[in-house]
């Protein structure tokens, strides 16, 4: 073997090359510190609410800064009614509105409604929040409420889940805000979905004499059934996590019923309201902390599941 | 409809054989594109029929036309006349369900449904007929048995079909769209993706479900077409050059484009 | 002779006929069809209502003043301007935080994170986790890390929240786009002995630049409307401060004070700042899919 001295350009070279290397690998490692960052400051932040209150903080439904007794159930069970009526509108929405654009319209007009989608996908939420509570909230209570009171007031079980001052605020409109907020993302999600489908499996389906929806329904939802789940989990994680356009339209009260036209209150929009009067320090704070902890989970919980069913196909 | 029946009768009398499909002054534009330029011939009704020639050809364009597939997609269409059953097909007056239940078709890959074998062959006879169990699960029998596939699948059908091997699941589409009582069968190269035991298999099948229906058959293989055919048709930048029995297409053709072709000199 | 024709033709009506089934299912369709196109269009629909809400509500208060004024107490003919100011720092600033490490970040995860690479699959992972979680928690996050030491709100630590947000889109851009640089292209410049950084920063990143620079863009889009985040960083400021380690005033903050007020003038400005902060972003996103289709 020859043992030619390595030129000093070259060593150099090497010298960069390592360093590249080097801060390329920390780049990576700071962001995998931010995440790790996040969980513990958020878990020591709520340690001093959770070893107060014990696992009672999550059935408590009290949230009284007067007596500092505070209970994650009011903000959870609204967190959780308002992502699941979010849910219950947008994934017929989205569905209908990527069946359309995938299976119906022309490329040209596709393109455009497509666009219009991602537009509205893209509109900051806090737009949401107001768009909502000016155009939302009264329709809700000049129109839906009185309508659902005339007519349900005393059917079995709808009574109670529909009745409540005519004020248009509370977790069914939140729902309905963020339905719209949601559908727009969980639609471009399964637009890419029900376009992975093979246009022959497509085809063979029609060769037979299938009709659109029959092929949509039969064929490509089957077939497409984990890529859909994940879309709308994804859209469920961005839901149970959104702040201000629920803030809006909510009313912010922290209490726990039945009704759904009660106002209520979210774990982000108490986290909002609640922050600026909680000092430095107090149990307030901390049980906010704690709050964010559990929303933090819940989100990693619903991405891990998306992630797991998406890419459990192939 | 009226003059339905009397072209179908004079094109009896021209080939001397019963029709199946008659395929008159026929053009196909993708867009701008003028893909086919005045196709006329006629599938002879329970014989095979393939169609070969170079890609881009239009050999599979014509395929699509008789089941309408390219209704699905804007901007392409048809004039002329297709006649089947006494009825042009370009027409819209067409119910495209009873023409696609009619005339079935076999694609390039096996596209096996995402369910069970069973509710592979289900699905496309749900949809034009009520059937009880009983019927149902006759129908199937008989179809799976008639592409030779029930002894390998009888005690999994409710598997699903994507478990099967290549071969199987081709036989499967088959077995499928004539599972719907179709008149006609279209396959667009049935055996491209399938390795030589499995397409001598398919190739087998052709012979035998050439008693009951007839076929068109898209190949790019030429011993294909000479092993199974009883009629070729040489099709050559959208245009149709010559048909004839296989017979003479491989031995005597009449254009020397189709010489060219079939003896290796392009293509 | 006819009469047979005639049996014919009946013969062949019967086969063509469409039953009642086939009828039923073409109304099912036409149903699903419409149904589907009412669920498009309604989103389409509160796009425009969203817009014609902002433009409706927000286009009369939108003037010179609104722009150069700051903000100030009710009547006092205030505008947005600091707001304006101090949210065009803070994202400036979280951008030359953000775009460098998240840059970086991608050309790890794609240059160097393979199959077997475990730490770059951890990685990958947690740039989604961080691109999913809440924006709220994102702000108490750094209200923890930088607000409680330092004893008091800042624009700093706003800009920090802002570029927390905006480096899990970068990554995720940057490893997508250099993933669809083909091999051959590392190949070739391996092979005329450059080394691997210069490969990567000279070749790769610059025949990926387009979708780099786009991924950024989403980033700007992203980080110009959130609100949530710098309620408990930067918290805001009626007046032009550009000091960055002082409480900075920010546009969506600014709506989010003004909005809920119950005066006149302040209602008015929120609708503005809506108004031009919606039109900011999608601007941006508009810039983004035009380019993107070329």
């Amino acid at each position: 073997m020859s043992m030619a001295p390595v030129p000093r350009s070259s060593k150099r070279q090497l010298g960069l090359d390592v360093l590249f290397h080097a801060l390329f690998w920390a780049s990576a490692l700071l962001v995998l510190l931010i995440l790790g960052g996040l969980i513990v400051l958020m878990a020591t932040g709520g340690w001093k609410a959770l070893t107060t209150f014990g696992l009672s903080f999550f059935d408590q439904s009290a949230w009284n800064p007067v007596k500092d007794r505070y209970g994650a159930l009011a903000p959870l069970l609204g967190t959780v009614l308002s992502t699941v009526i979010a849910l219950l509108l947008a994934i017929p929405l989205a569905f209908g509105t990527a069946f359309w654009l995938t299976n119906i319209a022309s490329s040209r007009l596709a393109a455009i409604i497509g666009t219009a989608v991602q537009l509205l996908a893209a509109v900051p939420s806090i737009i949401f929040g107001m768009w909502g509570f000016f155009t939302i909230v009264p329709l809700v209570a000049r129109y839906v409420q009185p309508f659902v009171n005339h007519h349900f007031r005393h059917v079995f079980i709808l009574g109670p889940l529909l009745k409540g001052p005519p004020i248009g605020t509370g977790v069914m409109t939140s729902g309905i805000v963020l339905a719209v907020m949601i559908a727009p993302f969980i639609t471009a999600v399964m637009c890419d979905v029900f376009g992975a489908v093979p246009p022959m499996l497509r085809e063979s389906a029609y060769g037979l004499g299938a009709t659109r929806w029959e092929v949509m329904w039969k064929i490509i939802a089957p077939w497409s059934r984990n890529g859909m789940i994940g879309a709308i989990v994804l859209g469920m994680g961005r839901a149970l996590g959104e702040t201000m356009a629920v803030t809006f339209v909510i009313g912010n009260v922290t209490s726990v019923g039945w009704s759904l036209f009660a106002p209520r209150s979210t774990v982000a929009s108490l986290i909002a309201l609640q922050f600026p009067e909680s000092p430095a320090g107090s149990l307030r704070l901390s049980s906010l902390m704690a709050l964010g902890f559990t929303l933090m989970l819940l989100s990693c919980a619903s991405l891990v599941v998306a992630r797991c069913l998406r890419g459990g196909r192939q | 409809m009226n003059h339905g029946p009397t072209t179908l009768a004079e094109d009896v009398a021209d080939s001397g054989e019963e029709a199946a499909l008659a395929v008159k002054d026929l053009n196909f534009y993708y867009g701008d594109h003028h893909a086919l330029h005045d196709i006329t011939m006629d599938f002879p009704a329970r014989q095979v029929t393939a169609m070969i020639g170079p890609s881009g050809c239009g050999k599979s364009t014509l395929l699509r036309i008789f089941n309408r597939m390219y209704d699905l997609y804007p901007g392409q269409r048809a004039t002329g006349e297709v006649m089947f059953d006494g009825v042009n097909i370009l027409e819209n007056t067409v119910g495209l369900d009873v023409l696609r239940a009619r005339i079935g078709m076999v694609f390039q890959k096996p596209t096996p449904f995402p369910m069970s074998i069973y509710d592979n062959i289900a699905f496309g006879v749900r949809l034009h007929e009520r059937l009880g169990r009983a019927e149902m699960d006759e129908r199937v029998q008989d179809v799976l048995t008639r592409v030779a596939l029930w002894n390998e699948v009888r005690d999994r059908l409710k598997a699903p079909a994507s478990g099967l091997s290549g071969g199987q699941q081709q036989r499967l589409c088959i077995a499928r769209s004539i599972a719907t009582r179709p008149e006609v069968i279209l396959l667009d190269e049935p055996t491209s993706a399938l390795d030589p035991i499995s397409t001598a298999r398919i190739e087998e099948l052709l012979d035998e479900l050439k008693e009951e229906f007839t076929i068109a058959i898209v190949t790019h293989n030429m011993q294909q077409a000479a092993r199974c055919a009883d009629r070729v048709a040489f099709f050559y930048m959208g245009g149709l050059i010559e048909v004839d029995t296989a017979d003479r297409i491989f031995t005597n053709p009449r254009q020397k484009q189709t010489q060219d072709y079939i003896t290796g000199r392009f293509g | 002779m006819s009469e047979t024709a005639q049996q014919m033709a009946r013969a062949t009506k019967q086969r063509w006929h469409q039953g009642g089934r086939a009828r039923r299912r073409q109304v099912l369709d036409r149903i699903a069809t419409g149904t589907s196109i009412a669920a498009g269009v309604f989103l389409v629909l509160v796009l425009l209502s969203i817009l014609w809400t902002l433009l409706s509500r927000g286009l009369a208060g939108i003037s010179w003043a609104t722009v150069t004024h700051s903000m100030g107490p009710p009547g006092s003919g205030g505008g947005l301007g600091n707001a304006i100011l101090g949210s065009i720092i803070q994202t400036g600033l979280a951008l030359a935080m953000a775009a460098p490490l998240g840059l970086f970040c991608g050309i790890y995860l794609s240059e160097y994170g393979g199959k077997h690479n475990h730490f770059a699959s951890v990685v990958r992972f947690v740039s989604d986790v961080l691109m999913s979680a809440p924006s709220i928690l994102i702000g108490l996050f750094i209200y923890q890390l930088v607000v409680v030491p330092w004893g008091h709100f800042s624009g700093f630590a706003g800009a920090v929240a802002l570029a927390v947000l905006a480096v899990p889109v970068i990554v995720r851009t940057t490893e997508d786009m250099l993933r669809l640089v083909p091999t051959s292209m590392r190949e070739a410049g391996a092979a005329l002995g450059a080394p691997r950084w210069r490969v990567i920063l000279s070749l790769c990143l610059r025949s990926a630049r387009q979708g780099v620079l786009t991924g950024i863009l989403l980033a700007v889009a992203r980080m110009g409307g959130e609100t949530a985040p710098l309620l408990f960083t930067s918290l805001g400021n009626q007046t032009w401060s550009l000091r960055l380690d002082k409480p900075m005033a920010s546009l969506p903050v600014a709506i989010y004070q003004y909005a809920g007020a119950s005066y006149d003038d302040w209602v008015q400005l929120a609708w503005a700042g809506a108004l031009l902060i919606t039109c900011g972003v999608l601007m941006i996103n508009i810039i983004v899919r035009l380019s993107a289709r070329r």
